[in-house]
């Protein structure tokens, strides 16, 4: 008697699992639909990283880093000389906007600085981590 | 006191052979030793207007410097070569204002054309300005050619874009996916063929060309469609040399009896094609790369160079701000161009094996 | 119970508060020159001694005086026998054991070779050659028992080897931080700097563009990066000369000029710089990035010492390279100078940040550093 109400418990819980949405639940769909918004995202980066409108002299980032070569996402944070600490990827964006292009920093969550960082790490996609790397 | 009056006498004597460390070496190896001779090369300066009467600072400043130490060579080069992309968008402010700093040369200048120069108005004030877009001239018994080698494809050229603003803003981005690969053309391989069929087999042959003249990558224009095309025509020579700008970056190749040498741009380094990671490139295998630049010294990773004409072959010395200064020579033993310093890996330094 | 640990902690904090290294790293020692205290006291000795030079009245603490953060402010150049003057400005000691080279345009490797040069130059000590000074040495019996103690030779076996070592080892003790900065900065004590100096550390950093050059790091600050640059100081005066010049010069030193005497004996020579020790076309007019550990107290400033307050130099960085706004920048400016568009504000701040740099033990150097007082908070 014992033994059919655990399982008809057991059953149950299973019902609930696949009816209901819990925290970890997600479908294909969802997944397909939150890529696009990353790609849209750093698809935005993109147009901000040829257009040559973060600064104030018309320089792009594109103009010394095609397609974000030579960025090595990969190995922030890092100590970093221009700056004289450990720091992310975002605080040498910065540095870039406000030395080579003249312009003004920008703020870690600003939209444009979350989409030059998501377009940056897409092209580097698959590349290993190694932080600290000089 | 004493000191500084020998200084200044010195000084009023003349010319004094190889006496400064940049100058020519004269390397006879039996042939013809009047027949070495220097040239400088200055490439890439990407001129850029702002607005008005505003350039960017950072591109002027690297065509100043360049000029300024062109200037001091001693002994003074024989001609300076401009290697293309004087101008960044083509336009007449840009392409006056590079004139007016190349114009502070003490030597002969010829130019080759670059395709930022060239895509606005299909090089029409360039031609005012510089003349011809190809041509070839003899100095000390070496053929020199100077191709346009950033042509492409008619229908790109002609018909895809509704301005020439438009057409040169496409081609101005060297990772723009709208891109068009450089070539030749046929008209300059006709052309090309007919100016060397009068020259002795063993007349050494130098050509200047913006794009390398190979395949090494194409996402970047590193790229010349009908490349070997072009080293079809050079085949029956024994000693040819080809210098070309657009890289951005050190890079030098032998393909059969031609030696390939690139030159450094005095405004901007390129990252090198192997640094994208979505891409497959060929990189020439015998280039020991620059090293990583500093993007605070806004002349670090840019340069100009002098050639040493010596029985035929280059020696090409790379002048790099605030690095050491690299020769990439011809090596007779093993056949093609080598960094007189850093082939061996066990010389690297840190910078160098560290990228 | 509670007022002894209040005591205890309080006495760790001083400590910490007196570390006089705070901000900097560990002193490098060649391994061929240990530091003791027999050596640094003979280093001193012979740092002091004036009879090695021609007219027995100048040491190395003439232009390196203790009592002047070991310069010899406020004159631009420096003067040695019978006020014969050089070219170049006394770079203080202080913190010199950690330049990976030494002097203005880096042409001695290390403090030990440092040591040669002066007393041989004619406008410094004048020296016909160094037997002079080993005669003296080996004749005097305090210097004959030191030198055994130290380096375990005879008189007779006494070298320039033993004296520079000994000379060097005394600098190397000549290390200094704990400044202002150090404590704000390494020490977390929140209210060691000014508020105006906290702004020039931004500047500094940002705007100022002073970081890259004037290097600091995660935990250690010794201010430079050790590199030559042109900042368009003395060269931005002979810029029609150059090609002449650097040809003359280098023609002149292929023939056996010493680079030493040239460079102090002609000002127009001295401003090429660090050409002038490698014969590279693109170090004309370089010079080697100073520390600015004590600068406010080390005036006047850069190799010639024409600029004579802080205010000036961060003025001539703002103009881009160039002293009076407007002028002509030099064709060979280093790569990282350009105009700044600082603010009034922030060029005060930035001096106000910079007189944050001095330690405990030099406030009161006696270089008229009260010209440099202006501009803070």
């Amino acid at each position: 008697m014992k033994k059919l109400a655990i399982t008809a418990i057991g059953i149950a819980a299973i019902g609930l699992q696949s009816g209901a949405a819990l925290a970890d639940e997600f479908t294909q769909e969802d997944v397909d639909r939150w890529m696009d918004q990353f790609e849209q995202v750093a698809a935005e980066g993109r147009a901000h990283w040829t257009d040559g409108n973060l600064g104030t002299n018309g320089v792009a980032c594109a103009q010394c880093h095609p397609n974000a070569a030579n960025t090595h996402p990969e190995t922030y944070p890092k100590f970093q000389k221009q700056l004289g600490r450990v720091v992310h990827l975002w605080e040498m964006i910065n540095w870039c906007l406000r030395n080579p292009l003249e312009g003004e920093e920008l703020a870690a969550d600003d939209p444009k600085m979350i989409a030059l960082q998501a377009y940056v790490y897409k092209e580097r996609r698959g590349v290993k981590l190694d932080p600290g790397k000089h | 006191m004493n000191q500084r009056r020998q200084i200044l006498k010195v000084a009023g004597s003349g010319f004094i052979a190889g006496m400064l460390p940049v100058s020519l070496v004269r390397l006879s190896h039996g042939a013809t030793p009047e027949q070495d001779f220097t040239f400088a090369y200055i490439s890439d300066s990407h001129i850029q207007h702002m607005t008005g009467n505003q350039f960017v600072r950072n591109w002027d400043r690297g065509l100043i410097r360049a000029v300024a130490e062109t200037n001091l060579l001693e002994p003074k080069p024989d001609f300076v070569m401009f290697g293309g992309d004087l101008a960044q968008l083509g336009t007449k402010p840009e392409l006056d204002h590079g004139a007016e700093l190349l114009a502070g040369l003490n030597y002969k200048n010829h130019v080759v054309m670059g395709e930022h120069d060239y895509y606005l108005d299909l090089g029409e004030y360039w031609s005012e300005l510089y003349g011809d877009q190809y041509y070839s001239f003899d100095h000390k018994g070496v053929h020199f050619v100077v191709l346009n080698s950033i042509l492409t494809y008619d229908d790109w050229t002609f018909d895809r874009w509704e301005s020439g603003e438009r057409r040169m803003a496409e081609m101005a981005g060297l990772d723009n996916p709208n891109g068009s690969p450089f070539m030749v053309g046929s008209k300059q391989l006709k052309w090309l063929k007919k100016d060397l069929s009068k020259l002795k087999k063993d007349t050494p042959v130098v050509v200047f060309s913006h794009s390398p003249l190979q395949k090494i990558y194409k996402g970047w224009n590193f790229w010349t469609e009908d490349a070997e095309q072009v080293q079809v025509i050079l085949k029956p020579f024994a000693k040819v040399n080809v210098i070309y700008g657009h890289v951005h970056q050190i890079q030098y190749n032998q393909i059969g009896n031609i030696a390939f040498t690139s030159v450094m741009a005095t405004a901007w380094p390129w990252p090198y094609p192997e640094s994208y990671a979505q891409a497959e490139s060929h990189l020439p295998v015998l280039t020991v790369p620059m090293n990583r630049g500093d993007p605070f010294d806004e002349r670090d990773a840019t340069g100009w160079q002098f050639i040493n004409m010596h029985t035929g072959r280059v020696d090409l010395h790379f002048n790099l701000y605030s690095n050491e200064n690299r020769v990439v020579s011809f090596n007779e033993q093993k056949g093609h161009p080598e960094d007189t310093s850093f082939a061996d890996a066990g010389h690297r330094t840190t910078p160098q094996s560290h990228y | 119970m509670r007022a002894i640990l209040l005591v205890m902690g309080l006495l760790i904090i001083s400590n910490a508060l007196a570390d006089p290294m705070l901000g900097l790293p560990p002193v490098p020692v060649p391994a061929d020159n240990p530091q003791s205290d027999a050596k640094i006291a003979l280093g001193d000795r012979l740092f002091n001694d004036v009879r090695f030079s021609a007219t027995g009245l100048v040491s190395c603490a003439t232009c390196h005086a203790p009592e002047k953060a070991f310069t010899d402010g406020p004159l631009s150049v420096s003067e040695g026998i019978n006020g014969l003057t050089g070219t170049r400005n006394a770079p203080t000691v202080i913190n010199a054991a950690y330049n990976r080279t030494q002097f203005w345009d880096g042409r001695s490797p290390d403090l030990e070779d440092q040591a040669l040069h002066p007393f041989l130059n004619p406008v410094e000590m004048a020296l016909p050659n160094h037997d002079v000074l080993l005669a003296i040495v080996r004749g005097d019996a305090n210097y004959v028992k030191a030198f055994k103690q130290v380096f375990g030779v005879k008189a007779g076996d006494i070298t320039m080897i033993e004296v520079t070592r000994a000379i060097a080892a005394f600098e190397r003790t000549k290390v200094a931080g704990n400044s202002p900065f150090d404590r704000w900065y390494f020490g977390a004590e929140a209210d060691a700097m000014s508020e105006a100096a906290v702004r020039g550390f931004d500047v500094f950093l940002k705007d100022g563009r002073c970081v890259s050059c004037h290097t600091i790091e995660q935990d250690h600050a010794v201010f430079t990066d050790h590199l030559f640059h042109n900042i368009g100081i003395g060269i931005n005066n002979i810029q029609e000369k150059v090609p002449a010049l650097a040809r003359a010069f280098l023609v002149a030193k292929s023939e056996g000029v010493d680079v030493d005497v040239a460079v102090l004996s002609d000002a127009d020579t001295s401003h090429l710089g660090r050409l002038a020790v490698t014969d590279d076309l693109s170090m004309v007019g370089s010079f080697k990035t100073s520390t600015l550990r004590n600068i406010a107290v080390t005036p006047p400033y850069m190799h010639d010492g024409n600029l004579k307050t802080l205010r000036e130099v961060v003025e001539h960085y703002n103009n881009g390279g160039v002293t009076n706004e407007g002028d002509r920048v030099n064709d060979f400016i280093s790569g990282g100078i350009r105009p700044l568009n600082l603010t009034e504000q922030q060029i005060d701040d930035l001096v106000a940040f910079m007189e944050a740099l001095t330690s405990p033990a030099f406030v009161n150097a006696n270089t008229k550093a009260e010209n440099n007082m202006g501009g803070s908070k």
